[in-house]
Order: structure tokens, then sequence, then C-alpha cells
């Protein structure tokens, strides 16, 4: 009987020391990416190779997604307005909703679901097949060769594939707008226009380079840890997309409060 | 006595299993060395703590006098001295073969000349052609990214090789391809090898030295020639590969 009374206590203890290791293997891991990062040398080629597997190569994915987006907003807006004879916000509301917050936020989603796992699984293959200490004794810190590449692109790209999702996604708006919803063509783009503020996309932007490290960083760090073969690259890729998915809405709140409230 | 690598108690283990037990071995210049032993008794741990890809817990480790720690590792520039065949290959996917054999090249010797001379040197050495110099390691069979391998372990002229159950996973006559080319590099290099295995055949026909581990210990050193007249009961069933005898395999393990 008391085994039964103790079990509930230890389950969330051995919970809480499990988190509270993973927060501290996250940090070290952290701190030895920031110190690789600081020092030479940058491999530039790996650099722009993954740019273009990150950044270039996420373009169809994203401009699809923003699209229909901005397109489902229009719409829902335009309902929901109509219950208050605010119609006419459709245009505001989709321009604003967009570059604040759909454009990175789904973004950053899909690039955890297209990229993260991709970087988690290359990576923990190389762990499981020894490509890593191949790496190691050929005198290359994998940390560089690796993690730093990755993590930079992803930084470098997503705000550029954002600044690429909010024109996408306003002109789904605007195409269902002035297709489906019967508005004027220039109306709905003056509109559009006077209600954007060069700091909505700039935030925006910030939250893009944030979720962007958020991204790569967790698929590194998963793969990079990776045990276990075919399971734990199995397991690791999941772990990445699903802590990533997490702490960009956990961050997107943090930093919509720092950024939105002041 | 030369020795290149000296190994005083190293001891490591992994929560309660301890899998090296105070293992001390010396391995000469110019000597190949193989160390047997069945699964499960150090061979590979003591590998990697040897090339720091884990840290023991206990011992030390000298190459050529000096200390090999994590920290010294670097200072004595250990690993542009040493090339290694890692038991799978771990030939690099996303780089294809010349970018494979001349990957620790390009940090160290950039003017020792042209990258693709020196990929199709290495692989002449290994018994393949230039053809194979653009093709990536998902286009090679296992036997071809042995080989590769191989050409990537002496590219850089290394004072010591490593490798790790080169065998493994190939037919008998491949096998003994691989056998015949460590043999030839080791020569031709002029380097220090150590090797390990628990295939008889390879070990025979590439050892100067044979040790052999048991509970991660070494439990029996001596020339390749006087295996067979060990008089150690653990040796003798090793190379009969019987299962009756001193080693009892635990099937739990």
């Amino acid at each position: 009987m008391y085994k039964y009374i103790y079990i509930i206590p230890e389950t969330i203890g051995r919970s809480v020391l499990r988190m509270c290791a993973s927060i501290g293997r996250i940090a070290i891991f952290f701190y030895d990416f920031f110190m690789c990062l600081i020092t030479p040398p940058i491999y530039i080629k790996s650099l722009l190779s993954q740019l273009v597997r990150i950044g270039y190569n996420s373009l169809p994915v994203i401009g699809l997604t923003a699209f229909f987006t901005g397109g489902v907003l229009a719409l829902q807006i335009y309902v929901g307005g109509s219950r208050f004879n605010a119609e006419n916000i459709v245009a505001s509301i989709v321009a604003l909703g967009i570059t604040r917050e759909l454009g990175p936020v789904i973004a950053g989603l899909m690039l955890a679901g297209r990229v993260s796992a991709s970087i988690s699984a290359e990576i923990a293959t190389m762990r499981v097949t020894e490509q890593i200490d191949a790496l190691i004794t050929l005198s290359t810190n994998p940390m560089k060769y690796l993690i730093v590449p990755r993590v930079l692109a992803a930084v470098i790209s997503l705000p550029i594939l954002v600044i690429i999702a909010d024109i996408i996604g306003i002109m789904g708006g605007f195409v269902v707008g002035t297709k489906s919803l019967g508005f004027i063509e220039q109306s709905y783009i003056k509109n559009t226009l006077d209600i954007i503020e060069f700091r909505d996309v700039i935030s925006g932007l910030i939250k893009a380079a944030v979720f962007g490290f958020i991204v790569a960083f967790m698929g590194c760090y998963h793969g990079y840890n990776s045990t276990g073969g075919a399971q734990g690259v199995g397991r690791s890729t999941t772990l990445a997309v699903v802590s990533a998915s997490i702490l960009i809405l956990a961050s997107n709140y943090i930093l919509t409060s720092l950024v939105f409230t002041n | 006595m030369d020795h290149v690598l000296k190994i005083n108690e190293l001891s490591k283990s992994f929560g309660d299993k301890s899998v090296l037990n105070g293992l001390s071995i010396d391995i000469e210049r110019n000597t190949s060395q193989v160390i047997i032993g069945g699964s499960g008794t150090g061979k590979s741990v003591l590998l990697k703590c040897i090339l720091g890809l884990i840290e023991a817990d206990s011992g030390e480790i000298y190459f050529n006098q000096q200390i090999l720690d994590k920290k010294n590792r670097a200072e004595i520039d250990f690993y542009s001295k040493i090339g290694m065949l890692f038991q799978g290959a771990a030939l690099f996917d996303s780089l294809n073969v010349q970018e494979n054999i001349t990957f620790g090249i390009k940090k160290l010797e950039s003017n020792l000349g042209n990258l693709s001379d020196i990929a199709v040197d290495k692989l002449k050495k290994v018994g393949l052609d230039s053809s194979v110099l653009h093709l990536y390691p998902s286009e090679l069979s296992g036997g071809m990214q042995k080989r590769v391998a191989l050409a990537r372990a002496i590219a850089r002229n290394p004072e010591l090789l490593f490798f790790d159950e080169p065998t493994t996973g190939l037919d008998p006559i491949m096998a003994d391809v691989i056998n015949n080319l460590i043999n030839e590099v080791i020569d031709e290099v002029g380097a220090t090898a150590i090797t390990i295995t628990h295939d008889m055949d390879s070990a025979k026909k590439i050892a100067d030295k044979i040790s052999m581990l048991y509970k991660g210990a070494v439990i029996w050193s001596g020339d390749a020639k006087d295996i067979h007249s060990s008089n150690n009961p653990y040796v003798d069933q090793f190379i009969e590969g019987s299962s009756e005898g001193p080693i009892k395999i635990n099937l739990n393990d």
C-alpha cells in the first residue's frame, strides 16, 4: 500500500530531475555552440549550402502556406466583421495579422516540420554511423562544421522567408477579398498600406530570427545527442519537431508581450 | 624499447557496468598490433578512449611520451598524426570520394599539391582508379567503401593507424583483399597500426603482435606467431572458437 503512495511524488520528482538535466545539457550545448560561433574558422561553403537548403528550398512550402493562410484569414475576418457591420476592416486585419503574427509563426512552424526534422535526422544518422567521430579524427570540430552553419543559415533565412510570406499572405487575402468578397482592388491595397507600420514588419522579422534559431538549434541538439541506432534517429527527429514547435509558440508569446506592449 | 603509445591502468565504466578495468598496454613503434577479444570485452571502448571520443574515468595514455588528454590532444596535434578506419567506413554521405579522401588534407597541407592528384594517388594505393573519384558513398559497394575509407585514413601519411573491425561485414575474399591492403599500406606509409578485431584470420594475417582482452583487461600479449602456443586457456578457447572453456558467455548481456 505504502509503495503506491510514493508513486506519484516519485514520478513527479523523476520528471523534474530529467527536465533539469535536459536544460543543463541544452545550456552546455549552447555554450559550445556560442564559443564555436565566435571563433574562426566559419565554414562558408557549408553555410552557403545550408542557406540554399534551409532558405531557398523552403520557399514553395512557406509561400503556399502563407497564401492560403491569408485567404482563410480574409474569409474569417469578413464573417466575424459582418456581425458588427465592420466588413471594411478585412484588409487591415489581414495585413496586421500576417505581418505581426501569422507570417513568422506559420513560417516558423513549417520550418520546424521541414528543416528541424531533416537536420535532426541527418545529424543523428551521422552520429550512429560514426561520421561525427570520423570528423573528429580528421581534425575537424563537428560543432563548427555541422552545427554553426545550420543555425546561422536558419537565423539568416527565416526573416527573408517571412518577408516573402508576408507579401504572399497579404496577396492571398487580397485575392480572396477582391475576387470572392467583392472588395474594390484599389481600396483594399490602400487600406493595407495605410495600416502597416515599419514597426509591425520589423517585430515580425525579429520573431523570425528567434524562431530560425530555435528550429535549427533544436534539430541540431537532438540529432547530435542521438543514441540507439535507427530507433534513436526516429526519436530525435520527433523530439526536434515537437520541442521546436512548442518553443516557437512559447517564445512567440514572450516576444509579443515584449515587443508589442511597449 | 620505443613505444609510440603507452596505456597505463585505464578504467572506464558506464553506470554500474565496468568496461575497462585498469587496462595497460604498450604499443611498439612500427609494429602492427592487433587487439582481439569477444564482444563486450572493451575493445571499442579502448579505441574510443585513445581517440578521445570518450573520456576514461582513470588511467593515462601517452603518445610519443606525451600525455594524451582532452586539452593536450589539440596542443600536440594528435589528430593530424593518426588515421582511422571505422567499422562501417563512416564516409561522409554528402561528399564524393575525392572530397572524402582529401577532407583532412585540405585543413592541413594544401601545399601538398592538387587535391585531385592526391586522391587518385591514395585510391591507387587501395586498388581503385580515378573512375570512382566523383561517386558518392551510396553508389559504392561495401568493399569499395572500406577501400575509400582506407584511402582517407592514409591520406595524411599518419604515424599511427587505427583499424576498427576492418573485415566485418565483408565476404571472405573481400576480407582477404582488405587484409592485404592493410599490410601494404602499413609497409608503405611506415606507420604503427592498431587493429581491433575478433576475426582470427584477419588477426593472423596482419599482426606482428597480438593482445587479448577479457573483461576490460589484457590477459595475454605476445608475438602473433606464438598465439597457438600461448598456454592460455582463454586464448586457446577464443582462437578455436569453442563454447567450452573458461570464457562463459552470458546470454543476457
